[in-house]
């Protein structure tokens, strides 16, 4: 802990304050005023230069009406459901890593894991768009190879999607009904390689002599991870599930690079940061993405104290 | 005692069906890595014709990577400048900070830390726009500068908070004794500080550099120039112009991801040890 000071002593050493000024002022005039300045904004009917018009509450009204700000609530919301279940393999690949004898196996995997971040997040959702492509893309490819795309076909015609057809190519993202499976499945078998080696670190608290004693009591492989490993990880789950969350809810990059700033064919994708990058920088009307960004700032503040009172992250 | 040599999977098992098991996962994973290495090596008939293996090495396209190296290579060399500069920014700033949270419970310290940590309540997604604002009005839209500075001031958070919890397990004594050397704050940050937490500096480092190297949603709405993209814009702007020529497009991914290779063959242990250790436990 820090020491604590007198007050003379502190006058005496006020040089410090000179170590905190820079942070202070980067923070204040990077984040504090723009934060202030959005919500002033938001009373405004503004395109970003000088000129302004005070409309008082107009742009809640409006973004309360706006039936593509409140689909793309719905959109978020499947994705975060899907993006927990998008953990379960960061969970399996990191208890089967831990579970090996060999130390020396056990980095080398990790490094294994830890690879594809040597490529930028931005190429691999480039290769996965490309992935995508109805005509050189390797998931139709796989597909047809497998001959699972006469399953999907078949399926289709049990359910009457009307999205996949014998000779035509899957157009992942060129049709509407497509675009959130597509959202969902890039990234397959979705390791999160921070994700993996958090969890690994949470799995090496547990003595060898908790696994010996389950051996002798004869458990099974599963039955080890349900009342061994899952619950002294459970702090990690909730740490990467929290960051997870907010990361989704307040994310558009995916969206943007896959499907474009309309969020592709019928809007589909379109989620809320997305939307407000479309009317701050496309319609050029930013005080009413001033007050799409507040909505989702209250949204994700809500939800964060609630985490914060209800599910309890320990250091 | 035989249980020392195998312990924690189980006692009589052998373990290969868990190494198969972890092959097929990283095989899956590690996919798009090898299709853009084995593509960018091929032109669309090949690639149409052998989806799957590498080509013949007599015939690999080298002039795919020549376009690559004179497309990519200038966005390279500003995402560089930007990453570098940002990244040693931030890391000053964040040890000046920690420092000072750390080191003695000054007045007014539990204020300023509460303003710390508040912003990390604020998803940023929110500032995105008045951040252009003030950009403009700042004349700094256009340029690296702007880049550079935003940031700086967007990783003093994650930053300060990591390191303060480091400096504050630094022993006390070392502090007093170089105090009793006369040695000023600054000093002692030079001298104490810097040496102890080598590591987790490194790791805070190698982090801010990632999040550079990957950002576009801000370049994007800060650039304008094609003499000052970054990669992200660079290749968001590649992606729209040269479609379906796939060979010449993967060949750029690869020179885009090339530094970020060579910092991790030279930081691997690091990168791995720090991140798994729980050095972040924030």
């Amino acid at each position: 802990m820090p020491l604590p000071v007198s007050n003379k002593k502190a006058i005496h050493e006020w040089k410090l304050y000179l170590f905190i000024l820079p942070s202070l002022i980067a923070i204040g005039l990077f984040a504090y005023f723009p934060a202030i300045s959005a919500v002033y904004h938001s009373f405004f009917r503004w395109s970003g230069g000088d000129v302004k018009e005070f409309i008082g509450l107009q742009n809640f009204v409006t973004a309360f009406s706006d039936p593509v700000f409140w689909s793309s609530f719905t959109v978020i919301g499947i994705l975060v459901v899907a993006n927990i279940v998008k953990m379960i393999p960061s969970i399996t690949l990191a208890v089967l890593i831990h579970r090996l004898h060999s130390d020396r196996w056990q980095y080398w995997y990790r490094v294994l894991v830890v690879l594809p971040m040597i490529v930028p997040g931005l190429v691999t959702l480039f290769i996965w768009k490309f992935f995508y492509d109805p005509n050189f893309g390797v998931l139709n490819m796989v597909l047809n190879a497998t001959g699972l795309k006469h399953a999907l076909v078949w399926l289709d015609g049990l359910f009457g999607w009307d999205v996949f057809h014998a000779n035509i190519p899957i157009a992942w993202l060129g049709e509407p009904d497509l675009i959130i499976p597509a959202l969902i499945i890039w990234g397959f078998p979705w390791i999160g390689a921070v994700g993996v080696l958090i969890f690994l670190a949470g799995l090496q608290s547990i003595g060898t002599e908790v696994y010996e004693a389950a051996d002798l009591d004869g458990v099974t492989p599963f039955q080890k991870f349900l009342h061994i490993e899952f619950p002294l990880i459970m702090t990690q789950i909730r740490l990467m599930l929290v960051l997870m969350i907010i990361g989704t809810l307040q994310g558009y990059g995916l969206q943007f690079l896959l499907l474009g700033d309309e969020g592709g064919p019928g809007g589909r994708g379109m989620v809320p940061g997305l939307w407000m990058f479309n009317r701050a920088f496309i319609a050029g009307e930013l005080g009413y993405a001033c007050a799409l960004g507040l909505f989702l700032f209250v949204f994700i503040l809500v939800l964060t104290l609630i985490n914060n009172k209800y599910v309890r992250v320990d250091k | 005692m035989n249980s020392t040599t195998s312990s924690i999977g189980g006692l009589k098992k052998s373990d290969w069906p868990k190494h198969l098991l972890i092959w097929l996962i990283l095989a899956v994973e590690l996919l798009p890595l090898y299709m853009m290495l084995q593509i960018s090596m091929k032109d669309d008939a090949i690639f149409l014709d052998n989806t799957w293996l590498p080509s013949n090495p007599l015939t690999w396209m080298w002039e795919n990577y020549i376009f690559a190296v004179n497309l990519v290579l200038p966005y390279v060399a500003n995402t560089v400048v930007v990453a570098v500069s940002a990244t040693v920014g931030t890391l000053s700033l964040a040890l000046l900070g920690a420092y000072f949270f750390a080191r003695y419970k000054m007045p007014f310290s539990g204020v300023l830390w509460s303003l710390f940590l508040l912003l990390m309540l604020l998803p940023g997604v929110a500032n995105i726009v008045p951040l252009f604002a003030l950009l403009k009005q700042l004349n700094l839209l256009n340029t690296l500068y702007a880049l550079i500075i935003i940031g700086i001031a967007g990783g003093q958070v994650f930053c300060i908070y990591v390191l303060r919890n480091f400096i504050e397990d630094i022993p006390k004594d070392l502090f007093e004794a170089a105090e009793m050397d006369g040695a000023s704050h600054f000093n002692q940050l030079r001298n104490v500080v810097i040496p102890m937490s080598g590591s987790i500096i490194g790791t805070l480092a190698i982090l801010t550099f990632l999040g550079q190297w990957n950002d576009f949603l801000m370049p994007l709405i800060i650039l304008r120039d094609p003499e000052l993209f970054t990669i992200g814009v660079g290749l968001i702007y590649l992606d729209g112009e040269y479609v379906k020529q796939w060979g010449k497009i993967m060949a750029a991914f690869f020179v885009a991801s090339l530094p970020l290779i060579i910092i991790f063959l030279l930081t691997m242990k690091l990168f791995v040890r720090g991140l798994s250790s729980g050095a972040l436990k924030g």
